[in-house]
């Protein structure tokens, strides 16, 4: 009987925590940014979104003006994202994200 | 190259050899970033005059490889004001070297608009190159106050990396 309520105990606990963890969802963003006209600039947007907490794959694309972001969005917001962009010195627009 | 690969070598004699072999193909630029000595160069700067840089020997130098051109150059530069402005008692001297093509008057205006308080210097592609083969901009050669390049930095400066690169050379 021990051992039932143990291993329920333990199976109740592991499920919690992977509940817990699925709040903790993966998002991507794609964010249009103006001014991107040179591959040697444009590394410092790769360079400082790596640098935030809770940002996990960056690919920037300076021929197509975008930056595709895999993020966790417990740790980091889009709005933040997009002021780390702007602090390099390019600029955000507003385009919908995919 | 030949002496490294030619022959047949018992392993103990081979672990050197690979060694210097992979120091030889990941290129200069990595041995120099713990070693080489500043290079001896005298650029000229805003005002036409010539600036040799072993005048700076005894000072941590941030060498900043920048164009008008460039939005991560120009973004960063307000912080080296502060920076300079913070961390000249301590021996921090940021030097700003344009990279072609300069456009002078645009190089005056900018700097004049946002204050600098160190030299400019004009530099040219093989200025750049002696520092690293990389083509990123912005570029920061870090140099200590014995004169001797110990980092670069590729991509705008982040605040944890002069923490942690500059900062402790300055103590």
């Amino acid at each position: 009987m021990r051992k039932v309520l143990s291993m329920t105990l333990m199976i109740g606990v592991f499920m919690a925590f992977t509940a817990l963890n699925a709040f903790a969802v993966k998002k991507t963003t794609t964010i249009h940014v103006e001014g991107m006209h040179c591959k040697n600039c444009s590394a410092s947007v790769t360079k400082a979104l790596k640098a935030q907490d809770g940002v996990q794959k960056v690919d920037v694309d300076f021929e197509k003006g975008t930056a595709i972001v895999d993020y966790d969005d417990e740790k980091v917001t889009e709005q933040k994202l997009r002021e780390v962009i702007n602090s390099t010195g390019f600029k955000v627009v507003d385009q919908k994200s995919s | 190259m030949f002496w490294l690969v030619s022959g047949i070598y018992s392993r103990k004699d081979m672990i050197p050899r690979i060694i210097i072999a992979v120091l030889l193909l990941v290129g200069p630029g990595a041995v120099m970033a713990q070693t080489e000595e500043m290079p001896r160069l005298s650029l000229r700067s805003l005002s036409s005059q010539r600036v040799r840089l072993d005048k700076f020997k005894g000072k941590v130098v941030m060498l900043n490889f920048w164009a008008t051109w460039c939005p991560p150059c120009r973004a960063e530069m307000p912080d080296f004001v502060k920076l300079q402005r913070a961390y000249r008692g301590k021996g921090l001297q940021i030097i700003g070297i344009t990279y072609p093509p300069t456009n002078v008057r645009e190089v005056r205006q900018f700097t004049r608009s946002i204050h600098v308080n160190y030299p400019i210097l004009l530099g040219t592609q093989k200025t750049k190159a002696l520092f690293a083969s990389s083509e990123t901009m912005p570029l920061t050669i870090v140099i200590n106050r014995e004169g001797k390049v110990v980092a670069r930095i590729e991509g705008i400066l982040l605040p944890v990396e002069f923490e942690e690169t500059i900062k402790p050379l300055l103590n």
